[in-house]
């Protein structure tokens, strides 16, 4: 017996991996209609596991004080050994991450496999999608340059539009009447521990649910699903003759992880700098604002809409009632229907809100 | 045939593999890797007048701890100032003109010898050249 066999025999004796991988893998039935879009959420995966990675490798030199941030960052960028390709896969990264998020969550839409019974996948989904945006933003401001402290003056200062306590949720947020030292420590916990923690449980719950509910086959093609979700009692939809998980799925989730990868390092090794203005390579400096300030990419729609609407409340109001309506969409939309050309309200309504959202990022861009 | 196509390729496929994972794990020893593993060997040069006389300073030397001792009479001697016994650093006690190690209560002479206590051998002497006031350390 090779060594190999030796340990798969030690291991399967005691806690039955054999068992547990006809299961989980080759026993793990996928439905034969399965498209590429349902790997988006292993590249989804891989990605977050490369941005803890590079993060913790980028706290080794990374110091969070305010008079040191942008001198370590600086280090990391032009002393320390491949400390540049620590920081541009870990920056580059991100934004990568975010475009991925929503072409899984636009593939969701479009395929309807939000709908019961998956109300709560789709649900922690969109906390995940919040709590991504959320450690961008944190993120943003640890480098300490001039963008990430007029980006985070920007983003803090508009929870100030919030009747009667805006003023001190302002504060609150950046831990003095202005961004300064405090911010930065606030911002480096929130970042480095408390989302990241958050993020961890709910790709848990996410999972949980993945697995618990059964995969949704996708609307076109053959109807192979077992059981149809009559709501009544506890279903699991399970695919009889469909592709097992492993090999055959895990094949397309590593190509699309490979393609994923290609792209990504397409960006880090020709491009780095495609998602840094300017404004990025200045210390911050708290008593010059730099001209046309802008946020990232993915928050640039909700940076117009403050700037369209007469007040920024009602702009806040605006883009609160979106994302409300987008998380209990679910909820609303119960037509059991799944396939886009048969949902024509649907499809509409949500091709013009991609169009509206891409609208004003460009706007937001140009103005 | 087969099996040696097969086995080509397989060896082909283990030798990408293995590119691949140093391309990856390269990089990575690099970044954690200290800033300089080699010591450098830079000499260090100490004003005289700056240490009383009985006195003792302490520097840092090759990236060690060590002390230039300004002994009674004039003479001076340099040692590395990490005790023998566990590595702690002595302690210059001017009084009674010898070094003591806190740790573990290593005592050694104003000439690096053993007096008391654990350690299993004198302090490291370093080199040095006097030049008028001036003492040059390595």
């Amino acid at each position: 017996m090779s060594i190999p066999e030796k340990i798969y025999r030690w291991l399967d004796v005691r806690i039955g991996v054999g068992e547990l991988a006809e299961k989980e893998l080759t026993g793990y039935h996928l439905p034969v209609t399965i498209n590429v879009w349902y790997s988006l959420g292993s590249v989804l995966l891989f990605s977050l596991a490369l941005q803890v990675v590079t993060g913790i490798l980028l706290l080794v030199y990374y110091v969070p004080d305010a008079d040191k941030a942008f001198a370590s960052v600086t280090a990391i960028m032009n002393d320390v050994p491949f400390g540049w390709l620590i920081r541009m896969c870990h920056a580059v990264g991100s934004n990568m991450m975010v475009a991925v998020l929503l072409l899984h969550m636009f593939s969701v839409l479009f395929m309807g496999s939000y709908k019961r019974p998956r109300e709560l996948s789709w649900l922690s989904g969109f906390i995940l999608l919040n709590m991504v945006m959320g450690i961008s933003l944190t993120g943003y401001l640890l480098p300490w340059s001039q963008l990430s402290f007029w980006a985070t003056t920007v983003a803090t200062n508009s929870a100030g539009a919030i009747p009667l306590i805006g003023d001190e949720l302002v504060q609150f947020l950046r831990g003095g009447r202005l961004v300064g030292p405090y911010t930065l420590g606030r911002f480096f916990a929130l970042h480095v521990a408390v989302i990241p923690l958050g993020i961890a449980l709910l790709v848990g719950v996410h999972l949980f649910l993945l697995k618990r509910i059964g995969i949704s086959a996708p609307p076109s093609g053959q109807k192979d699903s077992r059981v149809r979700w009559k709501g009544d009692s506890y279903r699991y939809e399970e695919h009889p003759g469909g592709i097992p998980f492993y090999p055959n799925y895990v094949v397309q989730d590593m190509s699309s992880i490979c393609f994923y990868l290609a792209l990504f390092l397409l960006v880090v090794f020709f491009d780095p700098y495609i998602f840094f203005p300017k404004d990025a390579f200045i210390p911050a400096n708290p008593f010059q604002t730099p001209a046309h300030i802008k946020p990232e990419w993915y928050f640039l729609p909700n940076y117009q809409t403050l700037k369209i609407f007469p007040s920024e409340f009602m702009g806040l109001m605006a883009q609160g009632l979106a994302m409300t309506f987008l998380a209990l969409l679910p909820f609303v939309d119960r037509n059991p229907e799944r396939h886009p050309l048969k949902r024509p309200l649907f499809l509409a309504c949500a091709i013009g809100g991609i169009l509206l959202w891409i609208g004003l990022m460009i706007w937001g861009h140009y103005s | 045939m087969d099996t040696s196509r097969r086995n080509v390729l397989l060896a082909a496929l283990g030798a990408l593999m293995t590119a691949a994972a140093g391309s990856v794990f390269y990089p990575l020893f690099r970044y954690l890797a200290p800033a300089s593993t080699a010591v450098t060997k830079k000499k260090v040069t100490l004003q005289l007048k700056e240490i009383p006389e009985g006195g003792a300073k302490f520097f840092e030397f090759e990236g060690l701890a060590a002390v230039l001792v300004k002994q009674k009479g004039g003479g001076v001697a340099a040692f590395s100032a990490v005790c023998t016994h566990l590595g702690c650093i002595v302690q210059w006690q001017q009084g009674q003109n010898q070094f003591l190690c806190p740790c573990h209560g290593g005592q050694f002479s104003s000439e690096g010898a053993v007096l008391g206590g654990p350690p299993p051998k004198p302090l490291a002497k370093l080199p040095f050249t006097v030049n008028g006031d001036s003492v040059t350390i390595g």
